[in-house]
């Protein structure tokens, strides 16, 4: 039942072009990028630590991919490894220092770095174009929509599967001891900065190729549009929202915010953004285990 | 002690070298600086006490800007005065922000307070977003552009009210903390909450308290800056990042250190602005600043 369901949901994934007008296609392509990003937070929170860096390797990969189109000549497929590549190294040498903070450090550095990589993207002008940013002259697969999704699709795969991969291996055992207890974990021979290290880096080439994409589809950057904290707020709401600590929840929680967000754009042209502060304040109240993670629990229970 | 002395001279020196060399930069630094720290302290006393990271801290300080714009432009308020307005505005903002919604995750996992005043600094910006849009509030008064002559330059005689603010402000805390019968209740709730309660203190009330009030003393701030700054909904974010640096440089519970560092990135932050094609890297110094730091007390916790 389980393999059936998601192979249906899978082959209208992939079908949905054909059968869909380009505005819904653009839609669902925004919220798989959002989606990638809240799981890629939500995989980093598995580990007890809440990092506000979303947006900042997002916004690192999106730079590091039109800078290799533009200056280098790189393929605009090959630009997006290279995005991914550049987060995963800077966040490798981050971490070293970074991932030895807990709690309140580890989030408000991690916030800090996303000002510190805005304060570079604006002043690096010779590279990054300074406040105006980069334009690229043509977009990936030369804007076709088609083309995008199908890229942006499989690049939600990639991630889900990795985040599987971190639930059902012996991994996830190492990071929920970190979570739940470190001294404990410590003590049973698990090597945390190791687990800590490899997560971060992972987490980080998601979003930065998340970021490449992103920056690709839209052939542009700009310093406030593309560090803005949207990439870091709707992840979280969507994580929350959908349950934290697994996979589905993301999903579920950046399929409904995602849809829900396209019809508050148009009610509210002003500040709509204020839904996702009520929400992640009433779930983190209220629902500590998600709307989702709520209602299968309810469903269960019956 | 003997460090901390060491330290203080070390402090000294450099200011004199720095007075003596780019006299602007120094003045302005201090300024700016005293301001920093001005906006600094609730955030510490909060951390302190509460032992709560308000991320949300910055934007109470838009809200009372506001606040002040709205009482200068509909009733023709001095913006120094309005003060005694926003203080008890700010306090049942605050108030009411607590007991909905901080109060409620208090006692569980750490990551929920820090989303949770994640999430009411979102909601306070795009709340004063919906309700005032995004366009830059003046304020303007003739005397807070005045300037005076100090060896030769110069500077804005207004933004000596900051270093007079900071300093008052600091010695209040600090009495208010010694002398009165609440300041020593809050005092030893930061130093150990159950500790406090066995002994007959009601902690919840020290709590709820200590965030209101540091809440309201973001009136000082915001009614003291009104005049010299374009207010707009985002403004709040680089003070709290700024606010949570200070704290971090000074240390925990050492209140006169986040004015000591407030002053010494100020000058810092005002030297690196006065090179000439480098003014857009001065924002870095805090970060920067905030990321070594943490850094190197991190490390140095591991190694203990």
């Amino acid at each position: 039942m389980k393999t059936l369901s998601i192979i249906a949901v899978l082959a209208l994934a992939i079908i949905l072009p054909f059968i869909a007008d380009i505005y819904l296609i653009h839609v669902v392509s925004t919220i798989m990028i959002f989606m990638c990003l809240a799981l890629s937070w939500d995989m980093m929170l598995r580990t007890g630590q809440l990092s506000f860096g979303t947006a900042g390797f997002f916004g690192l990969g999106a730079y590091a991919a039109i800078i290799a189109v533009d200056d280098f000549n790189v393929n605009p497929v090959m630009s997006i490894f290279v995005g991914a590549v550049f987060a995963a190294l800077t966040s490798f040498g981050l971490g070293i220092a970074v991932l030895k903070l807990r709690e309140m450090y580890f989030a408000i550095t991690t916030l800090a770095l996303t000002s510190v990589f805005t304060v570079l993207a604006r002043n690096l002008s010779d590279l990054t174009g300074g406040a105006a940013g980069k334009i690229l002259f043509n977009a990936i697969f030369d804007g076709d929509p088609k083309k995008t999704y199908w890229l942006i699709l499989s690049f939600t795969i990639v991630v889900i599967v990795l985040s599987e991969i971190f639930e059902r291996t012996r991994v996830k055992y190492a990071i929920s001891s970190i979570r739940n207890d470190e001294l404990v974990a410590k003590s049973s021979g698990i090597n945390i900065f190791k687990y800590l290290l490899i997560v971060f880096v992972i987490t980080s080439a998601i979003q930065g190729a998340a970021g490449a994409i992103y920056a690709q589809q839209y052939a542009f950057v700009e310093p406030d549009s593309t560090f803005s904290a949207n990439f870091l707020l709707l992840p979280i709401a969507m994580a929350l929202v959908g349950g934290i600590y697994s996979t589905i929840g993301p999903i579920v929680g950046a399929l409904v915010l995602g849809f829900t967000s396209e019809y508050l754009k148009l009610l509210m042209p002003y500040g709509h953004l204020i839904i996702y502060g009520i929400i992640i304040v009433l779930t983190v109240i209220f629902l500590r285990k998600g709307v989702y993670g709520t209602i299968m629990e309810k469903i269960r229970s019956k | 002690m003997k460090r901390i002395f060491n330290l203080y001279t070390f402090f000294l020196l450099l200011l004199v070298v720095v007075a003596l060399v780019r006299p602007y930069a120094f003045f302005y630094g201090l300024q700016r600086g005293s301001l920093y720290s001005l906006i600094a302290l609730p955030l510490a006393l909060i951390l302190g006490i509460v032992g709560l990271l308000n991320l949300a801290h910055g934007d109470f300080l838009t809200l009372g800007l506001y606040i002040g714009y709205i009482l200068f432009n509909q009733f023709k308020f001095d913006p120094i005065l309005s003060m005694i307005f926003i203080a008890p505005i700010l306090f049942v903002i605050g108030l009411a922000v607590y007991k909905s919604t901080i109060e409620k995750v208090l006692k569980s996992h750490h990551l929920n307070l820090l989303l949770i005043t994640f999430g009411v600094s979102i909601t306070l910006v795009e709340l004063i977003n919906s309700l005032w849009t995004s366009r830059p509030r003046n304020v303007y008064v003739t005397y807070a552009t005045k300037s005076i002559s100090l060896f030769g330059i110069s500077i804005g005689a207004y933004e000596f009210l900051y270093v007079a603010a900071s300093i008052a402000v600091l010695l209040v805390i600090m009495l208010v903390l010694k002398k009165t019968r609440f300041g020593q209740a809050a005092f030893a709730v930061g130093q150990n909450p159950r500790g406090a309660a066995i002994v007959g203190i009601n902690v919840k009330l020290v709590y709820t308290i200590t965030f209101s009030l540091a809440t309201a003393m973001m009136a000082v701030s915001a009614s003291l800056m009104m005049p010299r700054v374009s207010i707009f909904p985002n403004l709040g974010g680089p003070f709290t990042m700024k606010s949570f640096c200070l704290t971090a440089m000074a240390g925990l519970g050492n209140l006169p250190g986040i004015l000591l560092s407030g002053i010494t990135l100020g000058i810092a932050e005002a030297i690196v602005q006065s090179i000439p094609g480098y003014s857009g890297w001065s924002d870095l110094v805090f970060f920067g600043v905030l990321i070594l730091v943490i850094a190197f007390r991190a490390n140095r916790g591991a190694e203990r």
